[in-house]
């Protein structure tokens, strides 16, 4: 209780009497939880989603074996006699087009008997199936509950997919239990699945169980003796962490983007209790005179805002939780990327991640008020009790700890990434942030001292007031500093990316139409007839062909894309954007090949390498003809020629075909034609515009969500400048009370303040420019390039960032104006009776 | 001789939980050299008449004349300008701009009247070297002591030249030989430039120094002696 008195004089009563700051500080530090907590639950509940889907399709199964290329299905005798092994099940997965739709749905052919050991759902299903023979039936498909729910079919329903050209259908015999299998997906007989989609002879897994007592590495290893070099032996869990793998980066990004507002509102922390430290300097030395140890009013500070942390982490926390809920529903588990559509994920809250990010808003606040905290301990009793006492202008430039931080973020960026993630690059950009705003006193008065001489009164006073109060000055731009940094960055690189999506969307399209059947592992693709009878239609000048399939570099790795091309009327070197190529020829013996950057950076294939790679079971013996950009396939892509793919596997299907029209011809006459020719068909057909349109589309709705998160660091920078300005015009009462004894007006005060504002805002908005441009570098070279390998060319939205550094410096001036005003409203000439 | 500061009548009062009247009736006047000093007890309302001097609140009966001009007949910003070329001012607790040197503090309302640079200087560099802190004009405020901050700031209240000083408590923070010191400065700069002046204080040793000496109580204003 002794204690007391001292809490409500120290504690309770400068949070009583600064409601409105206080307000803006919880607010800031919900805001920033809030992101953060939002996006970290969106995405974790998605990826479960994912994980758990994933999962699913594995059933009790503790190993898998599995090849891109497909595995004999001879091989499924030799792993169920391997000791150890109690069940094997084989396992045709294809990907069918579905009719009418551009979606596809995941088909799974078991063989009933012995998946009904390994899937809890084909169990129960176990009765029906054996007695109306639907599992053996040919035409009869089994949809988990999601795709049941996607597709809105039930049993009895019909189910019609595109293989090859044609459309089939499948009679949907029923509705798997939604805990048997989570993906959305179907199942049906493996004979069914091989003779109706071309597999005959293939598996795409083998999944297995382990006998009791079994030791699960020696079973491994006598599995892996067993299989061709591109098959690899996982467990599900492997399995499901290479679903969410595709979009980590993304997930791990956005994470540390939402984070960012936090940072900021960590910013704002420190300047409001480094403002409030100043403004209470004399009641620092008063208590410290009247026995308050240093000690204990480092506590007292450190408390105050502990609290003010507790409060604005738990309102944050709430917050997070219903913009996590509202943002499933309505934009979806990936926010917007097209990473897990179709995708219904649930938000389910654990109260441990609530306790971490409680935490982390507390932390925030504390760690913010951890230098304004040790400064009121050291105020100096003597002289702060002493009339006419001002803090001291001593300006300690601080140039070796941001040399320091600079040196230490150019380090770290020479580090690789972490676990795949580029968290040195973050580091790095965190660093340069705190070493900036460090910095930023010594540029204001370096600035000041090149500022042009003006006459009026106003501005020379409010230069000297700047320059004399640099430290405290800058504190109030310190959190838009940082902010406003990260939106110039954030936009230099997403308009960076644009910019090279749209010219490479323009130069890898370069054909009038693209007609489009079937993607990577799709049943749906043209005939060669077809594409013949398309290229011999009245209006076409030249054609060129593509075809997707799945190619293997490294059995531990996932597959990457290869796109078989035809070179009819263009190189292929000319078709894409080569962004090196190889000074030799290729090798005799070798096929050229051209690797994307994706593909280059994951299996470090540099142009004029050779290698090895697996396409549906053969090896092919390449050899990289050149690097191109490509921001399709973010696991790789690497592309060959037609014939070289057709000699090697023998597959003639093909999923796109790019027409030249005729000059003169009437290009929408063509597409009629096409549509005619193929009336039964369902495919794509695009012209360049539609594909660019829809490219940046998706695109725009990918980095959305980054606006929002940007525009919230921005507002909680602008709640900095305005919480450090009006704390600064109140602790200036006095002196404008001095003016006015002086002679000056309301409106040269007002003009002071402004101009007091605008050189704040501007400086803070040139170093944010400055500093954002860096990062934007780090992001584009560094983090970009780690987390997704692809390059881009440097771009920046000139009239975006004038505008926006426009707008911050009249809200910075306004801001100061309206401080002002309302610090004037009270009787200014009063408060020069008070020691200020 | 018409008298430099006329105030007639003069009433003021605050409204509020605890209204009460602070000035009733008061008259005074004043002509250019005069140099008077006003005592009274704590809230007699010695500042609200040196506000209302100034121009900076306004009477709610009577009238102040400053230099011929009705200050009810002024704005706010023609009262500021008044106040500006005509009065100087001297506070307790000095206030000085803590982020201008001295030089530039005592070029302040210089400055604000609009005069030229090459004059700010040669003015500031007089009143320094009047005031002994010519050596002193690159610091700021929080080097100097108590008495040397309150030198600058008679140098700044008279660098323009005012007709009218007004100082309020200027020695309340002041040991006695600063007190000293300041008060022999500040009659003796008033008397150089010919301006009058008002000392508000407590200190019977400060009222001393002036010409005459007048009580403040809520009656009114009245001469000692009288």
């Amino acid at each position: 209780m002794a204690a007391w008195p001292l809490i409500d004089a120290a504690l309770a009563g400068p949070l009583r009497r600064s409601p409105g700051r206080n307000a803006l500080l919880v607010i800031a530090i919900a805001l920033g939880v809030a992101l953060g907590f939002a996006i970290y639950l969106i995405n974790r509940s998605a990826a479960d989603e994912v994980s758990l889907a994933a999962r699913s399709l594995y059933g009790l199964a503790d190993l898998s074996i599995e090849s891109a290329a497909g595995l004999d299905e001879n091989l499924y005798p030799r792993i169920a006699a391997v000791p150890g092994v109690a069940v094997a099940s084989p396992v045709v997965e294809v990907e069918a087009k579905l009719a009418q739709r551009r979606a596809s749905l995941t088909l799974l052919g078991v063989d009933a008997f012995r998946s009904r050991q390994l899937q809890a759902s084909l169990a129960a299903l176990a009765g029906t199936m054996a007695t109306d023979s639907a599992a053996f039936d040919p035409h009869a498909v089994f949809l988990s509950a999601s795709a049941a729910r996607d597709l809105q079919l039930g049993t009895g329903g019909v189910l019609e997919i595109q293989v090859g050209e044609k459309t089939e259908q499948l009679r949907v015999a029923g509705v798997l239990p939604q805990a048997g299998l989570e993906d959305r997906a179907g199942v049906l007989d493996i004979a069914a699945a091989q003779w109706r989609f071309g597999r005959l002879g293939k598996l795409s897994r083998i999944n297995v169980r382990l006998a009791g007592g079994a030791r699960a590495e020696r079973v491994r290893a006598d599995i892996a003796a067993l299989l061709p070099p591109e098959a690899r032996v996982t467990t599900p869990g492997e399995a499901s962490s290479e679903a969410l793998r595709l979009s980590r980066a993304y997930r791990s990004n956005l994470t540390a983007l939402a984070l960012v507002a936090l940072f900021t509102g960590g910013f704002f922390v420190y300047s409001t209790q480094s403002l409030a430290t100043l403004r209470r300097r004399r009641e620092f030395a008063v208590l410290h005179a009247l026995g308050v140890t240093r000690a204990q009013q480092l506590a007292l500070v450190l408390a105050g805002s502990a609290i003010i942390g507790t409060c604005g982490a738990l309102l944050g926390v709430a917050l997070g939780i219903a913009a996590a809920r509202i943002g499933l529903g309505a934009i979806g588990g990936d926010l917007g990327a097209g990473y897990f559509r179709g995708l219904a994920a649930e938000l389910e809250v654990h109260g441990t991640e609530i306790v971490i990010f409680c935490v982390l808003g507390v932390m925030v606040a504390i760690v913010g008020a951890l230098r304004p905290a040790i400064e009121a301990a050291r105020v100096p009793t003597a002289s702060a009790l002493k009339a006419g006492d001002v803090a001291s202008r001593e300006l300690r430039t601080h140039g070796r700890v941001v040399a320091a931080f600079l040196t230490l973020a150019a380090m770290v960026l020479l580090l690789p990434p972490i676990a795949g993630l580029p968290l040195p690059g973050f580091i790095a950009i965190a660093l340069l942030m705190i070493g900036a705003v460090i910095a930023m006193p010594s540029i204001v008065r370096l600035a000041l001292r090149h500022a042009p001489f003006v006459r009026a009164v106003p501005y020379q006073v409010a230069i000297a007031q700047i320059a004399g109060t640099a430290r405290y000055a800058t504190l109030s731009v310190s959190a838009i500093l940082v902010s406003f940094s990260l939106m110039v960055s954030m936009a230099i690189m997403v308009t960076s990316f644009r910019t090279s999506l749209d010219q490479w969307a323009q130069r890898l399209l370069p054909a009038d139409i693209y007609v489009r059947l079937g993607y990577v592992g799709q049943s749906a693709h043209f005939d060669a007839s077809t594409v013949q009878r398309l290229a011999r239609l009245p209006g076409v000048a030249y054609f060129e062909t593509g075809r997707f399939a799945r190619a293997q570099l490294a059995p531990d790795k996932p597959p990457l894309t290869l796109v078989a091309r035809s070179s009819n009327h263009m190189a292929i070197a000319d078709a894409l954007w080569t962004t090196a190529t190889a000074a030799a020829k290729a090798p005799q013996d070798a096929v050229p090949t051209w690797v994307s950057e994706a593909a280059g950076d994951l299996y470090g294939i540099r142009a004029g390498d050779s290698f090895e790679v697996s396409v549906a079971g053969q090896r092919l013996h390449a050899f990289a003809a050149g690097i191109w950009r490509d921001y399709e396939h973010q696991n790789g892509a690497i592309v060959i020629d037609s014939v070289a793919y057709v000699r090697l596997t023998g597959d003639t299907g093909i999923n796109t075909v790019s027409l030249w029209v005729q000059p003169g011809a009437d290009s929408h006459a063509l597409e009629s034609r096409i549509r005619d020719l193929l009336p039964a068909t369902q495919f794509d057909l695009r012209t360049p515009p539609e594909l660019r349109r829809l490219s940046l589309q998706a695109f725009d709705r990918t980095f959305a969500i980054t606006y929002l998160l940007e525009l919230v660091a921005v507002l909680i920078g602008l709640f900095g400048i305005a919480a450090g300005i009006s704390a600064q015009v109140l602790a200036r009462r006095g002196e404008f009370g001095v003016l006015r004894h002086l002679g000056f007006t309301r409106a040269q005060i007002a003009t002071m303040l402004a101009i007091e504002g605008a050189v704040l805002g501007a400086t803070g908005v040139l170093v944010g420019l400055l500093t954002g441009a860096v990062v934007s570098l780090i992001l584009i070279y560094v983090v970009n390039r780690q987390s997704f390998h692809w390059s881009m060319d440097l771009a920046a939205p000139g009239v975006l960032l004038t505008s926006l550094s426009a707008v911050l410096v009249a809200a910075a001036a306004g801001i100061a104006i309206v401080s002002g005003r309302q610090a004037m409203s009270t009787d200014v000439v009063k408060a020069v009776k008070e020691d200020w | 001789m018409s008298p430099f500061l006329a105030v007639e009548r003069v009433s003021k009062s605050f409204a509020g939980a605890r209204a009460r009247v602070v000035l009733h009736e008061v008259a005074l006047q004043l002509a250019a050299g005069e140099y008077i000093a006003v005592m009274g007890e704590s809230g007699a309302g010695k500042s609200t008449l040196l506000n209302l001097i100034a121009g900076l609140d306004v009477p709610d009966a009577g009238r102040i004349v400053v230099g011929g001009q009705d200050l009810a007949a002024l704005d706010d910003a023609g009262r500021t300008r008044l106040r500006r070329a005509r009065m100087g001012f001297i506070f307790q607790a000095f206030h000085l701009l803590p982020h201008l040197t001295v030089a530039r503090n005592v070029g302040l309302p210089l400055a604000l009247n609009g005069a030229a640079s090459s004059s700010i200087a040669a003015r500031v560099e007089e009143m320094l070297a009047a005031v002994g802190m010519l050596d002193r004009e690159a610091d700021l405020p929080n080097q100097l002591s108590g008495g040397e901050m309150q030198r600058v700031a008679i140098a700044r209240a008279l660098a323009h030249r005012p007709s009218l000083v007004l100082a309020d408590e200027p020695t309340g923070n002041l040991d006695a030989d600063s007190a000293a010191e300041v008060l022999a400065l500040l009659r003796a700069q008033l008397e150089r430039d010919n301006a009058a002046g008002i000392l508000v204080t407590h200190s019977e040793v400060a009222a001393a120094t002036a010409q005459r000496t007048y009580r403040l109580t809520h009656q009114g204003l009245r001469e000692r002696g009288t």
